[in-house]
């Protein structure tokens, strides 16, 4: 059995293998369509001795990026827009690369919404349509325009709001931070954690997911300790004791990390699943490696905690 | 009454403006139809998931002379989530039983393919729900939808208004689609059975978890504008332990005890509401498919194996769609 920082090298020489001539990575190793979400975490996962490798990744994203400033979802994608776009603007400007597609970023950002906060819209979720329990006035970001919030493109476009750095327009942008934590505490599970957008739904309380959970706690790490972030790290903690999916294992170990909770029985759990079995998805190999370098304190996440 | 030139001008344009809206409205939005003259469906009786599901699927299958020499073949279960206890997923026994049954028949390809609604983590449903362990060991391959490579596709029908959706490459190359839903109530849609199951096919990836774009544009008008863009070749659906109450994740577990096989997913659908004590025609997608993508009435469908048997009391449903409930019908068992 490898090591864990020999592991994580291992993963990081996967990731560079499957790197496609364009700079990018598709989700899965036979197709060969440049993906957004795995290319940003792939350019978050390698290091910085991977010049060339993050200079092609960069190139790709900054190629990709639609005339409305925001990231598609892949390449040949439609252009409206999509809710990877705050994860993209967060990689760049980990690698130092932001200058070129901040204010374009930004101002997509600071605009796109969940549909629920459209007069039209609220009101009838306040009228007619009433079996979800939200409340339509704390909104964040949507997967796709024209459609609602949900908790992961939320948390993503949290994470890179938060850490923008030298926007212009700095007062709408806290205006945005602070609309889309209220949203995040307004759709949290019952008994803490994240499902994929609300908390309750025909006064049935969803159950959490640990990804989600993980993500929005991340986009939260620099918010005031509250109940809603303690319930949800421990939701968290409790979920990762019997959980063995690569992504949402890395994912929890990320964000628990963040919080500094104990990660090292996690970490060797999921050095022994990955190193049993392969990684097909690029994605989840990305994120198994910066999981495995967080164990060597370098979280990239972690910043948000920091800031 | 006289009738001079600039009366009768602007009453003929009143006319041919309203026959024109009339037309447009009544312009059917389909662009395609599927419908055949008559459909098959058996009804299997099956006890419990066991081992014994292959032969069972196996005599049941013989009945469709199904000819799949050469051809992919790509199962489509109903995995949404995994939540512990619930029985919100196909079963993974009943998807392994078709993967032998099929491969028997002469399938060159078979795939086992899905698009998970609500759990972003596609790995963590199929570890979690036994599926990653009995596929393993049959040695057949899993494409997670949600990240397939993506194409363009023009949408056959255009009930949600939409031109075109990004479809997974493993969808539409396949020859044969197979959809294989559990048997359940759904607190959006009434009940989601075959045709509801090929949401899996749309990509999360694109757009989102939950499919949201589908739920704004309408939920019904989707399952719609998606079964007549991915023709659904035949169906295999889990009723063994059905879902009742607040379907799809939340409801109760309500044993049918059967599995119901089909060539034309309204007609499966049809028939699985009636197993359920529902009335096809009041669940909109069953009765609108019935016009082009099958049939719904029991005169045009051929039924194999055992007879339709409604349940003394119906599945309990959401407040909004009690009304699909049969109330009194003389097919009832005692």
């Amino acid at each position: 059995m490898h090591d864990i920082q020999e592991l994580n090298h291992v993963c990081v020489q996967d990731l560079i293998d499957r790197q496609l001539p364009e700079g990018g990575w598709s989700f899965s190793s036979p197709t060969t369509q440049s993906a957004i979400e795995p290319t940003a975490l792939a350019l978050l996962a390698l290091p910085s001795s991977s010049v060339r490798e993050r200079d092609a990744a960069v190139r790709f994203l900054l190629r990709s990026q639609t005339a409305n400033g925001s990231w598609p979802v892949f390449s040949g994608d439609d252009a409206g827009g999509s809710g990877l776009t705050g994860l993209v603007f967060f990689a760049l400007n980990r690698c130092c690369a932001q200058e070129m597609v901040t204010n374009r970023a930004v101002q997509w950002l600071i605009e796109s919404r969940g549909w629920e906060s459209h007069w039209l819209w609220k009101w009838k979720f306040r009228t007619s349509d009433r079996h979800v329990r939200f409340d339509p006035d704390k909104f964040g970001w949507p997967w796709m325009p024209e459609t609602g919030s949900w908790v992961v493109p939320t948390a993503y476009s949290l994470l890179a709001l938060k850490h923008a750095r030298g926007i212009s327009q700095q007062d709408l942008a806290q205006l945005r931070i602070r609309r889309g934590v209220e949203m995040l505490y307004d759709r949290i599970c019952p008994e803490g954690g994240w499902n994929a957008g609300n908390g309750v739904v025909y006064g049935f309380p969803l159950a959490p997911h640990a990804d989600a959970t993980a993500l929005a706690l991340l986009s939260l790490s620099s918010e005031p300790p509250n109940n809603f972030i303690t319930a949800s790290v421990d939701w968290l903690e409790r979920r990762a004791e019997t959980c063995f999916a690569p992504w949402s294992l890395a994912w929890t170990i990320l964000a628990l990390d963040a919080f500094g909770r104990p990660t090292v029985l996690l970490t060797d759990r999921l050095s022994s699943v990955v190193d049993n079995a392969e990684v097909n998805d690029c994605a989840t190999l990305a994120v198994v490696s910066l999981a495995l370098r967080s164990a060597a304190r370098d979280n990239a996440f972690r910043v948000a905690h920091e800031t | 009454m006289k009738l001079d030139r600039r009366t009768f001008l602007t009453a003929s344009l009143g006319l041919a403006v309203g026959a024109s809206t009339t037309a447009l409205l009544n312009r059917p939005k389909y662009r395609v139809t599927r419908r055949r003259p008559r459909s098959r469906v058996a009804i299997l009786r099956a006890e419990s998931y066991s081992h014994n599901l292959e032969s069972i699927l196996h005599s049941g299958l013989e009945l469709f002379h199904l000819d799949l020499r050469g051809k992919t073949v790509l199962l489509k279960p109903n995995l949404v989530d995994y939540i512990a206890g619930n029985h919100i997923n196909t079963h993974p026994l009943l998807v392994c039983a078709a993967v032998e049954c099929f491969r028997r028949l002469g399938a060159k390809n078979l795939l086992v393919g899905e698009g998970p609604g609500h759990q972003r983590d596609t790995e963590l449903v199929l570890l979690e729900s036994g599926f990653s362990e009995e596929l393993r060991q049959l040695k057949v391959p899993f494409v997670d939808l949600n990240r397939d490579e993506l194409a363009a596709t023009p949408l056959l029908a255009t009930y949600t208004g939409m031109n075109r959706i990004w479809l997974p490459r493993t969808v539409l190359e396949a020859d044969f689609v197979v959809s294989m839903p559990k048997v359940k109530t759904h607190h959006w849609s009434g009940v989601t059975l075959s045709m509801k199951n090929m949401f899996g096919v749309v990509p999360g990836a694109k757009y989102g978890w939950p499919k949201n774009i589908l739920h704004w544009r309408g939920i019904q008008e989707s399952i719609l504008d998606v079964c007549a863009t991915v023709p659904v070749h035949f169906v295999i659906a889990d009723a063994i332990v059905a879902m009742e109450g607040n379907g799809p994740l939340n409801g109760h577990p309500r044993p049918l005890n059967r599995i119901v096989l089909a060539d034309d997913p309204v007609a499966a659908d049809a028939t699985c509401a009636r197993l359920m004590g529902l009335d096809p025609t009041r669940i909109t997608h069953v009765r609108i498919g019935a016009r082009f993508l099958g049939n719904v009435s029991t005169e045009r469908i051929d039924q194999f194996a055992e007879a339709v048997c409604v349940p003394a009391n119906a599945f309990e449903m959401v407040p909004e769609f009690q009304d699909l409930r049969v109330t009194d019908s003389p097919e009832r068992q005692p």
